[in-house]
């Protein structure tokens, strides 16, 4: 039972994923004034996707097919990790944050392959900045979540969910504040939105990721497109699950279901406006400026693991 | 009684800021000034009359008190004298009309003459910081980038000391809470006093406190380090100010420093807080008084000056017992109007020569006389030379260095005091001879037809000179008899 | 009357993180109204921690003073600083001489020694350990900001700041002084918000900019 509910929160964030990106797009439509499109736009635009034929460079190896494909396998095996509907992840072990971290890392890796296979000086730029940020993102990933599970003393994400669940929610710890604004921040420059890149743009120059995508076509844009839609949603469900995973059951039962359901629903919707409503008030950074946003990241995520020993 | 030598400066700044007409406002102003000091004189009577004289809670005036009522009343008179004069020669400006200068100046002495009357830690903290605020805009005064730089370097600097202050007035307060006073009487000090003894249990919290106090007020009265906007603030602002600022609110902030340091004494011990103060006072004498080679403005250098002997009393208090005590007091005094004489001429130099540069200004023995005189007077007075009153005081000072085996603060003081001695007499001496190197008239700011140098310009002069000699020959016996009870305040 | 008592007790068992975090943002701020902005925050939550201090301790002096921290230093000084900032029609940027990461670096260590340095006195001084770290952390951070901004506005909130952490070490410690000394200081601290708020004006005047660390005319 618990097994069949962990591979259905898995598949649930992976299918939702295109909802979320659209819920987002859509507020901030709505900010922005404008009417917007529909927010089942990213299915649509994936399916047209998946009906079209790729168009791969002359000059491309057998990398620039793979690499969308193993991209996405990267990040839905990340999805495997996170506890979204119950405190059990589909898979668990001591340390799996770390793997995740690493997985992530990976689908990374073979994007940044893919873009500079693809022959044009767009996709080495953006695979440049985009190596910059993550290499200056990882630190503060892995020390925030850290953390929280010395906090915990739990070594596993599901662990640490379920030990967050526990907890009075009233009484603010410094040590998770601190890992949570750690991490949200890292989780802006993981997910490419405003301030550290603007996944709208169209000016190649601003680029990071959509650099590194501009060569790719049907399919392979289609995993592409997907996979990133899915980091958002699995980035939103972690911070979701190690900070307020409130609302998650605790055994299985149809009400408890339910309950989870809407939960994730509000939360996810809540997070989502809470994008939208800061890629709209806030300009993107120029790239000079971008490891400096990572170090404020950085600075916060050591505090918070000085804080385990200081505070309790 | 006490309430009117507070209220009449207060609602006398207003009373000169109604005045439509600069010669109104004058004449008022000099009103007042002598009201007050005759309020004064009365305080000064009943306490030499009752001992300690109290007003409601949080007023309280004892010989220690009546004793700096007669240093500020004093020069305040001079001051006020001289102003008369002076302010002929300030541009006009947005703020710069004598009731501006007046109103300040005696918002000023408001806040000075109620630290002097505080009965409590709290009240005496929140006027040392209104001194702060009061005087800045007189700092600032002419509105140049000088001034302005000045001002804000004082008012920045001050008020962070100030606030060390008030941390450790609290830390003072939180120890004796915690050692049985009733928190309501936790910061009077005659309460404190008497509690002393009783905070000796709290001893890590009161040494605290001292350090965050002598910390706190020394950047008031100029202790190096924390003495930055001194020479800045003395030498930009106006001469009479710089005078009220060298002579009396330097002594406003080291009478806080005393009163902390006789409730320190008497519950812990002098040893620790006299190490400091010796510690603060030799480090000002060394620094300012080599500083005083190298300088090239005169007021600067009057500024290092007394922040030199603003460590000589430091180091009065330092050694304490009755010669040391006595001899930082008896300092405080004679430092006052000897400094307010050079300021003084240096104000007549500025106006005259139109610069404060000591390389500029040759020749005046020959064209300004009586200021001649008067920088001759007070710069053999403040280098310590009989028979002028610092020289006594000094000579005590460091009897007591020696009785008490204090060698080493003993060799820095004397060290400083010939650095000063050359430094000083080897700039006066330059100004005075020689040919003039600029033409009269061009730079300075004269009236045409106005004569150069007033009665009010040499009258608190000569007034200072002969107090200097009366202090330094043979002083009054009711003086003495003041300064005794005085210690026996502190002690 | 649970309700009250629930409030009381969540407001002073968090208002030291509370505090931490205002002290990293205005760290990282890079824009004068922001600072301006969590220095009011600060101020609120210390008059939170007054008030539920007040109710705990049962002290009606403290809800006076509650009340004249809250029109003083959140309602009015912040205000005046706005108004200023407005006036002056500068450039609202903080010219800082160390990065937004640096900044946020240094205020945690800051932080960290705040903590070490109250160690020794912990069994004199029976308070919440938390709350007095904090205390000592805004001094630390307002002197900081002091030094590390070079906007003379800038240096104005550094001080209010450092005023701040004074006051919340005052308060934790004694429960606050007579009622008299409290308004007093706050009074004091208004003027002094004043005075330099005028000083800057006359330095914009008098040199055309706001930067204190070129006003180096006066040396030796």
């Amino acid at each position: 039972m618990t097994a069949a509910i962990s591979i259905l929160q898995a598949l649930l964030l992976i299918v939702a994923a295109p909802l979320v990106r659209g819920t987002i797009a859509r507020l901030k439509a709505i900010l922005q004034n404008r009417r917007g499109a529909s927010v089942w736009r990213p299915y649509a635009d994936l399916l047209k996707l998946f009906r079209k034929e790729d168009l791969v460079p002359t000059t491309a190896s057998s990398v620039f097919r793979v690499a969308p494909r193993a991209v996405f396998a990267a990040t839905v095996a990340a999805v495997l990790f996170v506890p979204v509907l119950h405190a059990a992840a589909a898979l668990s072990l001591a340390g799996d944050f770390i793997i995740l971290v690493y997985l992530l890392a990976l689908a990374r890796f073979f994007l940044m392959l893919g873009a500079m296979d693809g022959g044009s000086s767009f996709g080495g730029m953006g695979a440049s900045r985009e190596a910059l940020v993550s290499t200056l993102a990882e630190a503060p990933f892995l020390l925030s979540i850290t953390a929280v599970a010395i906090v915990a003393r739990e070594m596993s994400l599901s662990g640490i969910a379920r030990w967050s669940l526990a907890q009075d929610p009233s009484r603010i710890s410094a040590v998770h504040v601190l890992a949570f604004a750690a991490l949200a921040l890292v989780a802006i420059a993981e997910t490419g939105r405003i301030p550290v890149d603007n996944p709208t743009t169209h000016l190649e120059l601003t680029m990071i990721h959509e650099a590194m995508v501009l060569e790719y076509s049907g399919p392979s844009l289609a995993w592409i497109e997907w996979a990133s839609s899915v980091k958002l949603s699995l980035v939103l469900a972690l911070l979701v699950a190690l900070f307020m995973p409130w609302g998650m059951m605790a055994s299985p039962s149809a009400l408890g279901m339910a309950l989870a359901i809407a939960a994730f629903l509000l939360k996810f919707v809540l997070l989502a406006a809470v994008v939208a409503v800061g890629e709209s008030s806030i300009a993107k950074l120029r790239m000079y400026l971008v490891p400096d946003f990572l170090g404020v990241a950085s600075a916060l995520a050591i505090l918070a693991v000085v804080f385990t020993a200081v505070m309790r | 009684m006490l309430i009117s030598v507070l209220l009449i400066p207060l609602l006398g700044a207003f009373a000169v800021l109604a005045c439509r007409s600069p010669r109104l406002a004058t004449r008022v102003a000099l009103t007042i000034g002598a009201l007050e000091m005759l309020a004064i004189g009365n305080v000064v009577w009943q306490v030499n009359r009752s001992g300690v004289l109290t007003a409601g809670r949080y007023l309280r005036a004892d010989s220690l008190t009546s004793f700096f009522l007669i240093n500020i009343g004093l020069i305040f008179g001079l001051v006020l004298t001289y102003s008369v004069g002076y302010l002929r020669h300030i541009p006009e400006g947005r703020f710069s009309s004598p009731r501006w200068f007046y109103g300040l100046v005696f918002l000023f002495l408001f806040t000075m003459v109620s630290v002097y009357l505080s009965a409590n830690l709290g009240l005496l903290w929140i006027f040392v910081e209104a001194t702060t605020l009061a005087s800045a805009l007189l700092v600032g005064y002419y509105n140049t980038e000088g001034a302005v730089e000045a001002g804000w370097k004082y008012l920045i600097v001050c008020t962070v000391g100030i606030a060390f202050a008030l941390f450790g007035t609290i830390t003072l307060y939180l120890a004796a809470v915690r050692a049985g006073v009733n928190p309501v009487d936790a910061l009077d000090w005659s309460t404190l006093m008497s509690a002393a003894p009783a905070l000796a249990g709290m001893r890590d919290l009161v040494k605290l406190a001292f350090v965050f106090v002598i910390v706190g007020y020394g950047t008031k009265i100029g202790f190096v380090p924390m003495h930055s906007w001194l020479p800045d603030a003395h030498a930009e602002a106006p001469s009479p100010i710089s005078a009220l600022l060298s002579a009396v609110l330097l002594n406003c902030a080291m009478y806080a420093l005393m009163r902390f340091d006789a409730i320190t004494c008497r519950a812990i011990g002098s040893g620790f807080s006299h190490t400091l103060l010796l510690i603060f006072g030799a480090v000002s004498i060394a620094v300012a008084a080599l500083l005083m080679i190298v300088q090239h403005d005169l007021k600067r250098l009057l500024a290092y000056s007394s922040i030199e002997h603003m460590g000589i009393v430091a180091v009065g208090v330092g050694i304490g017992g009755p010669l040391g005590l006595y001899g930082a007091l008896l300092h405080t005094f004679n430092h006052s109007i000897a400094k307010t004489l050079l300021f003084f001429s240096a104000g007549n130099v500025r106006e005259h020569f139109g610069t404060l540069r000591m390389d500029r200004i040759r020749g005046m023995a020959r064209f300004l006389p009586w200021t001649t005189g008067g920088m001759l007077v007070g710069g053999l007075a403040i280098v310590g030379m009989p028979p002028f009153g610092l020289f006594i005081s000094e000579f005590l000072i460091l009897t007591a260095a020696f009785t008490q085996g204090k060698y080493w603060v003993a060799a820095i003081t004397l060290a400083g005091l010939s650095v000063v001695f050359g430094a000083l007499l080897h700039h006066v001496q330059k100004m005075l001879s020689g040919e003039r190197t600029q033409p009269p008239g061009e730079t300075a700011t004269w009236l045409p037809g106005a004569p150069k140098v007033l009665l009010t310009d040499i009258g608190p002069m000569a007034a200072c000179g002969a107090a200097l000699l009366v202090l330094g020959i043979r002083i009054p016996v009711s003086f003495v008899e003041l300064l005794r009870r005085a210690m026996a305040v502190l002690s | 009357m649970g309700l009250v008592h629930f409030a009381a007790e969540k407001t002073l068992a968090s208002s030291a993180v509370l505090l931490f975090i205002t002290v990293l943002m205005m760290a990282a701020a890079r824009r004068i109204s922001t600072c301006i902005m969590l220095f009011a925050a600060q101020c609120a939550i210390i008059t939170a921690q007054i008030l539920a201090m007040a109710y705990v301790h049962r002290s009606p002096e403290a809800y006076a003073i509650a009340g004249f921290m809250l029109v003083i230093k959140v309602l009015t000084i912040p205000y005046a600083l706005s108004w200023i900032v407005e006036k002056l029609k500068a450039p609202r940027d903080v010219t800082a001489s160390t990065t937004p990461a640096q900044s946020v670096f240094i205020v945690s260590a800051l932080i960290l020694l705040s903590f070490f340095a109250i160690g020794p006195y912990m069994q004199v001084l029976r308070v919440d350990e938390d709350v007095l770290a904090a205390a000592i952390t805004l001094v630390l951070t307002g002197a900081f900001l002091m030094v590390s901004r070079t906007k003379a506005l800038m240096q104005v909130i550094g001080l209010l700041v450092l005023e701040n952490g004074i006051f919340l070490a005052a308060l934790v410690t004694t429960f606050g002084m007579p009622l008299i000394i409290e308004i007093g200081v706050l009074f004091d601290l208004l003027m002094g918000v004043f005075l330099m708020g005028l000083f800057v004006f006359r330095i914009r005047d008098t040199f055309d900019h706001l930067d204190v660390s070129k006003l180096r005319k006066l040396r030796g």
